[in-house]
C-alpha cells in the first residue's frame, strides 16, 4: 500500500485516525500549531443561509447558488483567531444539507464546543422553531455553547423578527445563549466579527475552566506538552 | 420526490451508506431513503439505554441503576474494525475519518477448550515463545511457522521454504511445520480468523495473507495489543459518517419514509421507488434485503446476546475493551464463538459499565444453550438480550432487474466480510471495480499540470 498515514494520541490513551496527518508528497501535514481549536455546527432550517455562512468563513464569498451545488464536498472548515495576543482556531461545521428532507443524525454533533443557532431574519418560522433545535443541542452536543445569529440583515420585509422577539426567546431558554448576532451573508456585514466574537467568547470560557482545572495535569489538545506526546506517539508504516 | 435520480439506496446500514457515499462521490444522483427515523438500520448504535429496553419488550425504561440513558450508545451488531483492513482503506481514502475517534482495543484472547480458561493472542514471535498456550516444543514450531508467514513473499520463492503457493494447503503446510490441532485453531480462527474448517483445504497463501493483515493491523498503533478499532459512541458513528459522505457530494437524504417498495416494469426491471403514493424514479436501486424479500433467501440463523456488565472480564487484565475468540473445535461445535467487549472509555456505557456482545452462527434448534461457553466465561450479568436473526442474501441474478441488495450482517467479528459486500456491489452497479488509488492518481496529475 503506497498511501502512508500517521496514527496521533490526541490524548493519554487516546489513539485518533485522522485523515489531517495523511501523508502527501513525502510531507507530512502537520497541524500548524498548537493553538487551542473549537469545534462550532451550524443549526438551523434549510434555507436560512448555513451554507452562505460557510461559505464566508471559508473564503469570504457569497453565492446566490442555493442548496448543494454552493458547498459541494465540504463541510469542514478552519480560521485562526487572535485573541488576547494567542492564537485560537475555530473549525465550523456545515450540515451538508441533510435538513432538507431528514435529520441530521448525533454524529454532526459530537464534541462540539459551540452551535451557532441560525434563522432568516425576514421568516418568523425560521425563528420560532429553533427551541426544539436548542432542545437537540443540549441532547447531543453537552456543554455546547449556544450562539444566536440572525441572517438576510440586507434585506427589508414587513415581518421581521424583532429585538423583543430575541429578548423573550432569550428569556425562554434560560439564558443558555451566549451571544446574538445579526448579520449578511449577502454584502458580508458582520460576518467577521461574529466569528471574531465567538472566538473571544470560546476561548476565554476555556481559559476560565482551565484555571479551575489547573491541578489536573492533562489538557488533551490544548497544553505544549500534549503537543510533545503527539510527536512521540507518531508512527507511519506503509 | 418526483425527480429522477440514477440511484436510489434502500437502508441507512453500514453497507447502503459506503455504497451512498461512493456513488454520490462518483456523480451519480443518488436518494437514499430509511424506513426508520434514525440512520443506521441494524448498524445504529440505539440510544438513550431506554430505547434497548423498548426494543427487546422489556418495558420502556432502563432501570436507574444503569446510570443516565443518554451515555449508552448501544449497537446491535458486534464487529471491530481490522486496523489494517478494507474498511480504513475505504475510511481514509473517503476523508470519513475526519467525522470519527477510535480506540484500540486492548487485547485480543483465544478460549482453550482442555484448560478451560482464554488466553492471550500471541502478537509476535516473542510473544508467540512466551505463551502458556502451548507446551514447550509446541511453541517452537508455532514460533517457526510465525517466522516463516512474517517472511513469506509470494514473489520470492526464496521465503517458500520449498512449499509452491500455488500448490500448497493450508493443511499441507501446517503438517511441514509440524503444529498440533490446538496451534492449528489459533493460527486458523484466532489469527487467520477463519469462522469454520474449509480453509484447510484451500490455499496456504490466502492463510498468509490473513495472518499478515492481522500482525500489521497489530502494529498499526505503536501500542496497541490487539489489531482491532473501535469508533467512540459506537458503530452507529460509521452509517452516519458515510451518509454525510453523501449528502455533501450531493446525495439526498429521507428517513422515516413509509413502504418504499421498489416498483418494476413489465419486464421486471426496476423503474423506481413508491413511498406514501409517490413514486420516485431510478435507473438502480441498492437495499438491504428487508427491501426485497421476494428477492432474497435466508442462508442461516446468527444469535447474539447483549449482556451489560458491571466489571471487566476475568483474566483480560482488567481491560476495559477485548475480544475472545472461542474456536469451534474446542467446543465441539462447527462455527466459532466470539464474544466482543466494549465499555465506557468508548462512549457507549455510563460510567463503570461495560457491553458484551456474544455471537455465533445457529447450529442447533436451543441456539441460546449454543452460547454458554461464551456466557460463562462473563461472570456475574446485569442484563442480557437475545436476539436471533435471519441471514439473508441475494437470490442468483437478481441484479438483473437492476436491484443490488447486500447481504446480512454475518456471525464474523470484523468487517471485513462487510467491505467485500460493498466492493462487490459497486463493481456490479459501476461496472469496474473500485479504484482505491485513482484520487491519488487525479491528485498526482493536477500537481503535474499545475507546474
Ligand atoms: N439576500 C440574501 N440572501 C442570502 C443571504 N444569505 C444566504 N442567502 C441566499 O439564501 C439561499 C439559501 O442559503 P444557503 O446558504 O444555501 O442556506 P442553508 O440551506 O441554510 O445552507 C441562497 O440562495 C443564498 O444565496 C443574505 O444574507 N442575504
Ligand atoms: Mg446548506
Amino acid at each position: 500500500m503506497s498511501q502512508e498515514y500517521c496514527l496521533v494520541a490526541s490524548g493519554l490513551q487516546y489513539d485518533t485516525l485522522n485523515n489531517n496527518y495523511r501523508q502527501k508528497n513525502g510531507r507530512r501535514l502537520t497541524m500548524a500549531t498548537g493553538a487551542p481549536t473549537y469545534k462550532i455546527i451550524l443549526c438551523g432550517e434549510y434555507g436560512v443561509g448555513k451554507s452562505s455562512l460557510f461559505r464566508r468563513f471559508m473564503n469570504d464569498t457569497f453565492s446566490m447558488e442555493k442548496g448543494k451545488k454552493s458547498t459541494i464536498g465540504l463541510d469542514q472548515a478552519s480560521q485562526s483567531f487572535q485573541v488576547g495576543g494567542e492564537e485560537v482556531k475555530l473549525t465550523l461545521w456545515d450540515t451538508g444539507g441533510m435538513e432538507r428532507m431528514s435529520f441530521i443524525g448525533q454524529s454532526y454533533y459530537r464534541g462540539a464546543n459551540a452551535a451557532l443557532l441560525c434563522y432568516s431574519i425576514n421568516n418568523k418560522e425560521t425563528f420560532s422553531i429553533l427551541s426544539q433545535y436548542i432542545l437537540d443541542i443540549v441532547m447531543n452536543a453537552e456543554g455546547a455553547k449556544i450562539f444566536l445569529c440572525g441572517n438576510f440583515a440586507d434585506c427589508e420585509a414587513e415581518d421581521r423578527v424583532n429585538d423583543a422577539d430575541i429578548e423573550n426567546f432569550t428569556r425562554e431558554c434560560g439564558n443558555v445563549l451566549s451571544g446574538s448576532y445579526q448579520v449578511s451573508c449577502k454584502d458580508g456585514t458582520s460576518v467577521k466579527d461574529m466569528f471574531a466574537d465567538m472566538a473571544r467568547v470560546l476561548h476565554r470560557e476555556n481559559a476560565k475552566k482551565m484555571t479551575l482545572r489547573k491541578d489536573l495535569v492533562i489538557q488533551p489538545g490544548v497544553t505544549p506538552e500534549d503537543d510533545d506526546i503527539h510527536k512521540k506517539k507518531c508512527c507511519t508504516s506503509s | 420526490m418526483d425527480e429522477e435520480y440514477d440511484i436510489i439506496v434502500l437502508g441507512t446500514g453500514l453497507t447502503e451508506c459506503v455504497l451512498s457515499g461512493l456513488m454520490s462521490v462518483g456523480g451519480r444522483k443518488v436518494l437514499h431513503m430509511d424506513r426508520n427515523k434514525y440512520y443506521g438500520g441494524e448498524s445504529a448504535s440505539l440510544t438513550p439505554l431506554d430505547e434497548v429496553y423498548k426494543l427487546y419488550k422489556m418495558g420502556d425504561k432502563a432501570p436507574e441503576h444503569l446510570g443516565r440513558g443518554r451515555d449508552w450508545n448501544v449497537d446491535l451488531i458486534p464487529k471491530f474494525i481490522m486496523a489494517r483492513g478494507k474498511l480504513v482503506k475505504l475510511l481514509i481514502h473517503t476523508g470519513v475519518t475526519r467525522y470519527l475517534e477510535f480506540k484500540s482495543i486492548e487485547g485480543s484472547y483465544v478460549y482453550k477448550g482442555q484448560k478451560d480458561a482464554i488466553y492471550k493472542v500471541p502478537s509476535d514471535e516473542k510473544e508467540a515463545l512466551s505463551t502458556s498456550l502451548m507446551g514447550i516444543f509446541e511453541k517452537r514450531r508455532f514460533r517457526n511457522l510465525v517466522v516463516f508467514i512474517h517472511g513469506f513473499d509470494k514473489n520470492d520463492p526464496r521465503t517458500w521454504k520449498e512449499l509452491d503457493p500455488q500448490k500448497t494447503t493450508t493443511k499441507e503446510m501446517f503438517e511441514k511445520f509440524g503444529v498440533d490441532a490446538n496451534t492449528q485453531d489459533i493460527a486458523g480462527h484466532a489469527l487467520a480468523l477463519y469462522r469454520n474448517e474449509d480453509y484447510k483445504n484451500a490455499s496456504m497463501v490466502e492463510f498468509i495473507e490473513r495472518v499478515k493483515l492481522y500482525f500489521e493491523s497489530l502494529t498499526f498503533f505503536r501500542d496497541s495489543k490487539s489489531p482491532y478499532l473501535y469508533p467512540l459512541y459506537g458503530l452507529g458513528e460509521l452509517p452516519q459518517g458515510f451518509a454525510r459522505l453523501s449528502a455533501i457530494y450531493g446525495g439526498t437524504y429521507m428517513l422515516d419514509k413509509e413502504g418504499c417498495n421498489i416498483v418494476y416494469d413489465d419486464d421486471g426491471k426496476v423503474i423506481g421507488v413508491e413511498s406514501g403514493g409517490e413514486v420516485a424514479k431510478c435507473k438502480q436501486v441498492i437495499c438491504d434485503p428487508s427491501y426485497a424479500a421476494d428477492k432474497t433467501k435466508k442462508t442461516g440463523q446468527v444469535i447474539r446476546a447483549l449482556c451489560i456488565l458491571n466489571h471487566p472480564v476475568a483474566n483480560t487484565k482488567d481491560a476495559l475493551s477485548t475480544q475472545i475468540i472461542i474456536p469451534q473445535n474446542q467446543v465441539n461445535r462447527r462455527h466459532d464463538i466470539y464474544v466482543s467487549v466494549v465499555s465506557y472509555t468508548h462512549q457507549i456505557a455510563s460510567k463503570g459499565f461495560y457491553l458484551a456482545i456474544c455471537s455465533t452462527t445457529v447450529e442447533t434448534d436451543n441456539p441460546e444453550k449454543e452460547l454458554e461457553p461464551a456466557i460463562r466465561l462473563l461472570g456475574s450479568i446485569e442484563q442480557k438480550f437475545i436476539t436471533i436473526k435471519d441471514m439473508y442474501e441475494p437470490v442468483e441474478n437478481s441484479e438483473k432487474s437492476g436491484v443490488f441488495i447486500s447481504k446480512s450482517y454475518d456471525a464474523t467479528s470484523h468487517f471485513e466480510t462487510t467491505c467485500d459486500d460493498v466492493l462487490d456491489i459497486y463493481a456490479k452497479v459501476m461496472g469496474e471495480p473500485f479504484d482505491f488509488k485513482k484520487d491519488e492518481r487525479l491528485e498526482q496529475q493536477q500537481q503535474q499540470d499545475e507546474m
